[in-house]
């Protein structure tokens, strides 16, 4: 039976989540999913291979206490790479299932709390300005080998503010150092801050910007949701985090950060001048897309807390960015679904398909063709992001691969159960298997399959399936279920 | 180490502004700046020149490297709106 928000059995009123990062790290060190390495690694691509190495064998968080070079500061990898840990995040056991940890997000999402403005933030011990200012003196990794640089922004909230609204945009976007006081970055052109900045461009003025690291988890997850324009990720925050989120206001702008990040750059990107960013492999599980055309930073602060512990996402494939797109991307586009009037039971973007594959439910009897297009058409309106979407009846668990697996290969029709659509203007220029032409003009395609037998047929006629729970039965269910021990299994 | 749109942007002889990493060991390594080079595969520059590691657009290493001359120091940074094609900037000046 596919997982819905109705049979899910999520405890009600769930636990307290953790106020920031140091303390999101006890905790997974209590449920065993982090691992410390007290010994010294190497920024210079040992820690990132490291990092890699965890995330691709489903391992825990790492802590790094030991960093050649950077005495004292340490790194906190992988933080949401993991179910448990979205589960951890959200205040849960670290082995809720994943439809308890989607309903669980909903609730809390559906109670958003507003955030608290304060007047100190953990970063204040240092302060460095001026010529004495170069981000080398933060612990910055080579992650990977071939990377343009070395990304000190993958595990971070990127602040920026609309100059006509004053809306505030949270958002994780990557950024390398360049040189000794500039970072570049590459937010993606249509995202809620490349919005933004275009409005500078538009002006030739810099936009003011500040890169938060090292922050409480609940902040990093909402800063990574896909949320309509105008939405403030800080409440969305809140209502994750179950309590209100204290922010700081940074020293050269009126942005606002969340007060217990352990690190803060403040500085501008220029309308006018920009510089190499990248490659780097990225969430997809390659290293391709847009390369060479990023944005420029000027760093004017650096704030961190004495000893900081940074934070990082060791992106590339089952990184942290596919976990928590599949969480707050899955929800954001079963709404859109709902609100489109298609009846959706569930979404699920697994980590696998690193948010090119999007698994769909749909109440049984409701699928076919003509649902699946719908579904292909409400998905494919602005930005584009998966490659394949699956529509399945909810007869099938959408959260487990190998039943959706199973319907694909055996229910979908190769010719009439296939629909294809081309994009133009949307498609993510990250996906390995666009050239460059297509990048460039932000083209594509998306690929629907209609998983399931068609309406139309006689329901005594269709194929019955052969499996346990189907082809006995009750009373023979129930015998066998009774004697399974006794039969020796 | 330099990351070019096509390794075979790189031409014998030829003259070329690139953005430069430096791969000199401590906490500055891979630092960047641009600056116009000459590149060359002849012995006496890969014996006498900086040496000069390309990458390509997705980060694939040529094994062998060049030998480099910086020509002209050009700054850290190129004229040019955010998200513009910086192999295409870089080309123009």
């Amino acid at each position: 039976m596919a997982a819905t928000e109705k049979t899910i059995s999520a405890e009600k009123g769930s636990g307290e989540t953790t106020r920031d990062q140091r303390s999101f790290i006890e905790l997974c060190k209590k449920t065993g999913d982090v691992v410390v390495v007290e010994k010294e690694v190497d920024w210079d691509m040992e820690l990132g291979a490291i990092s890699r190495r965890a995330t691709e064998t489903d391992g825990p968080a790492v802590y790094f206490k030991n960093i050649k070079d950077y005495p004292g500061q340490g790194y906190f990898v992988n933080p949401i790479s993991t179910w448990r840990r979205a589960a951890l995040t959200l205040g849960l056991p670290a082995h809720a299932r994943i439809p308890e940890i989607y309903a669980e997000y909903i609730r809390r999402d559906s109670n958003q709390i507003p955030p608290t403005l304060v007047k100190d933030a953990v970063c204040r011990d240092v302060i460095i300005k001026g010529k004495d200012l170069d981000v080398t003196t933060l612990a910055t990794p080579m992650i990977h080998h071939g990377d343009g640089g070395r990304y000190l922004g993958t595990w971070c909230i990127v602040v920026s503010k609309d100059p006509e609204t004053g809306w505030v945009n949270w958002g994780t976007y990557r950024f390398m150092v360049h040189n000794a006081q500039y970072l570049s970055g590459w937010p993606f052109s249509p995202s809620h801050f490349g919005f933004m900045l275009k409005q500078f461009v538009n002006h030739n003025k810099p936009m003011p910007v500040a890169i938060a690291i090292g922050a409480d988890e609940s902040s990093h997850l909402a800063s990574t949701s896909s949320t309509r324009k105008g939405r403030d990720e800080a409440t969305l925050a809140g209502g994750l985090a179950g309590h209100s989120i204290e922010i700081a206001q940074c020293l050269d702008s009126d942005l606002t950060f969340p007060a217990n990040a352990e690190v803060v750059l403040e500085g501008e990107i220029f309308p006018d001048k920009i510089a190499m960013e990248g490659p780097y492999s990225e969430y997809p599980g390659y290293r391709s897309g847009e390369m060479g055309a990023g944005i420029l930073m000027k760093v004017n602060t650096i704030c961190h807390k004495k000893n900081p512990i940074l934070s990082m996402d060791c992106t590339g494939f089952k990184d942290c960015s596919s976990v928590v797109t599949a969480l707050g991307g899955g929800i954001g586009v079963q709404r859109k679904l709902e609100k489109a009037g298609l009846p959706v039971t569930g979404v699920y973007i697994p980590s696998e398909g690193a948010v090119h594959l999007f698994i769909i439910g749909v109440e049984k009897g409701k699928g076919g063709r003509e649902t699946t297009e719908r579904v292909l058409n409400e998905l494919t309106q602005n930005r584009t992001y998966a490659t394949k979407i699956l529509v399945v009846e909810d007869d099938i668990d959408i959260f487990n691969l190998g039943e959706v697996i199973h319907a694909w290969s055996t229910r979908c029709h190769s010719g009439r159960g296939t629909i294809i659509k081309h994009v133009e203007g949307g498609a993510q220029q990250l996906t390995p298997c666009y050239n460059t032409d297509e990048r460039m003009r932000r083209a594509g395609a998306v690929a629907a399959f209609d998983v399931s037998f068609p309406p139309s047929w006689d329901p005594t006629e269709v194929p019955m399936k052969a499996r346990f729970a189907e082809v006995y039965p009750k009373e023979i269910q129930e015998k066998v279920l009774a004697n399974w021990k006794a039969y020796g299994f | 180490m330099c990351h070019l749109k096509h390794l075979k942007d790189l031409q014998d002889g030829a003259k070329r502004v690139i953005t430069i990493r430096d791969l000199s060991p401590g906490k500055h390594k891979y630092l960047a700046r641009v600056a116009r080079v000459e590149v060359s595969r002849s012995p006496e520059a890969l014996e006498k020149w900086d040496k000069l590691w390309a990458y390509s657009v997705v980060g694939r290493m040529d094994p062998k490297p060049w030998g480099m001359k910086v020509v002209e120091e050009l700054g850290l940074f190129v004229p040019g709106q955010p998200y513009s094609d910086i192999y295409e900037s870089m080309a123009k000046m």
